[in-house]
């Protein structure tokens, strides 16, 4: 099999959780408890891989409604953590979001993890980013939004609430809905965004046109639960 | 910061640029009806109040002064032919405000034709020539202009303004093209093209400083260099401009080795006419926005601690 099939197989995979996330958190409705919160998780060959691309967000549903994760669930979501750690020289997004499974699973599904220290990874690289590098990096990591969560990427976007919402602008006027989306997450958490930017229109405007793409379909949703104060 | 010597290089090149292809500033006597005859007069009008802002800011060198003061002599004696190319406009249309909007900037500058300001006079008598059809910001750049000749607007500036997509500060993300030069239009007519930075309301100074850097970076990827130019022309009327260095380096690379400003992508080819008639407004536009970003350089230059 060549590569951009590999790819493509990939990608679709990764579509198929993203879906069962979204349908999950748009199903917690008024009685999140109650909802269905369980993601069917497939057991096709990249399934594996397409667990450490979509990262923490797998088990977003249990997060913010506290409900239980179910045992196969968690074991195959344990073995995406296990399996791709991030080598020495990863990029600090994939440090982070392996960071932030390791963070989730310690959370709903308390174990030992391999080599995990828990140590909070460095976040410097955000500091003096422009705020087009700023947005991006952040919306790669939307699975880090999360309410009353304190560590160092929370914290860099949360000094630069203008340049978070710049990006935001500049996603949707380049069409880049999932980015859009992961921005728009980020922005419902943070005090001191202009209200002129008009967040809520903005992001029914990138579901409207992005929301085919279940990665955004499912940052849109975990946007509106934040926003709407899910429990944690 | 941008170095002031890459902005002010943009517009020296620029008036070269306008000085040498000044016959494409040309009327056209005998143009179908259709079409009309004051059509061709906007280019000239543009002409005139950008060497008005050009003399006004005295931060232009002495070579690019002197062609600004050439170029404004050919546009009035040869191509208005001393203004009465402009009356010949107005007894064809009565009461459009073409001629009047091109007119008021070489008043300004000293130049001065009494049948078009009796015309003018008698225009802003008129309910018909106050309530034209225009697009709202036309309509706050003619209250403005006529505070400028003298008179008080019919439609006062504040209500003129409020028409403006700008004055309700919209959801920066909805900004296209169109909306692009509705923004920029109405900053020029707010500040009087620059001269007054605190004409605009603190409000719309304030969204501007937030999303300005937003458009100009896609209006820069985008090579859209007409309304990137005049979008660096906004960023210096702000009270705190930032003379973006990557957009000014971007735009400063545009512009082609004898000083023409693409409109959008690349220089067109094709006949001499054709191509001034797209060329000529982002050239314009980038003598505009370099004189009042030198001007703004050299102003915080002054206030920064040596």
């Amino acid at each position: 099999m060549d590569q951009s099939s590999t790819s493509a197989l990939l990608q679709g995979a990764v579509r198929d959780l993203a879906t069962g996330v979204a349908s999950a958190l748009a199903s917690g409705g008024h009685d999140p408890v109650g909802g269905d919160t369980t993601v069917t998780v497939g057991t096709g060959s990249h399934t594996l891989a397409a667990v450490r691309v979509l990262g923490a967000d797998l088990l977003l549903p249990h997060v913010l409604f506290g409900t239980p994760v179910d045992p196969d669930t968690a074991a195959l979501f344990r073995k995406a953590v296990d399996a791709y750690p991030p080598r020495a020289d990863a990029a600090p997004t994939v440090v982070w979001s392996h960071w932030a499974m390791a963070r989730t699973l310690r959370r709903l599904d308390p174990g030992p993890l391999a080599g995990e220290s828990g140590a909070e990874p460095d976040a410097g690289w955000l500091h003096d980013a422009p705020w087009q590098v700023l947005t991006h990096q952040l919306a790669v990591l939307a699975p880090l939004a999360l309410p009353d969560e304190d560590h160092a990427v929370a914290r860099a976007a949360r000094r630069r609430p203008v340049d978070v919402a710049r990006g935001f602008v500049r996603a949707v006027r380049r069409r880049d809905w999932v980015q859009a989306a992961g921005a728009g997450r980020w922005l419902t958490l943070l005090d001191g965004v202009p209200d002129t930017l008009g967040l809520e229109a903005g992001l029914v405007f990138t579901e409207l046109m992005g929301g085919g793409d279940p990665r955004v379909a499912l940052q849109v949703g975990a946007a509106r639960r934040v926003r709407a104060g899910a429990l944690v | 910061m941008t170095d002031p010597r890459l902005v002010h290089t943009v517009g020296v090149r620029a008036m070269e640029w306008l000085w040498d292809h000044r016959d494409g500033f040309r009327l056209e006597p005998d143009v179908d009806p259709e079409v009309g005859f004051l059509e061709r007069f906007k280019p000239i009008g543009e002409l005139a109040s950008i060497c008005r802002v050009l003399f006004r800011e005295g931060v232009a060198g002495s070579r690019q002064a002197e062609l600004a003061r050439r170029l404004l002599d050919h546009a009035w004696r040869e191509t208005l032919d001393g203004g009465r190319m402009l009356v010949r406009g107005q007894r064809t249309e009565p009461v459009s405000p073409i001629p009047f909007e091109v007119y008021l900037p070489f008043k300004e500058l000293g130049y001065s034709q009494p049948e078009v300001e009796r015309a003018a006079l008698l225009n802003h008598r008129l309910d018909s020539w106050n309530f034209l059809e225009v697009r709202p910001t036309r309509l706050l750049g003619l209250s403005a202009f006529q505070r400028r000749f003298g008179l008080t607007p019919r439609t006062p500036e504040a209500e003129a303004l409020n028409a403006t997509w700008l004055a309700h500060t919209p959801e920066p993300w909805t900004a296209d093209g169109h909306i692009g030069y509705d923004i920029t239009h109405a900053v020029f007519h707010l500040t009087d093209w620059g001269e007054h930075p605190d004409g605009l309301p603190e409000h719309i100074a304030d969204y501007l400083a937030t999303w300005l850097p937003v458009w100009i970076d896609d209006w820069l990827d985008l090579r859209r260099w007409d309304l990137l130019g005049e979008l660096l022309v906004v960023d210096a009327c702000l009270p705190r401009p930032t003379l973006d260095q990557r957009a000014w380096e971007g735009f400063a690379a545009a512009q082609q080795p004898d000083g023409a400003m693409p409109a959008v992508g690349a220089i067109p080819e094709g006949e001499p006419d054709a191509v001034f008639d797209i060329v000529y407004h982002p050239t314009l536009v980038a003598a505009f926005a370099s004189v009042l970003g030198t001007s703004r350089a050299l102003t915080e230059l002054a206030h920064s601690p040596a």
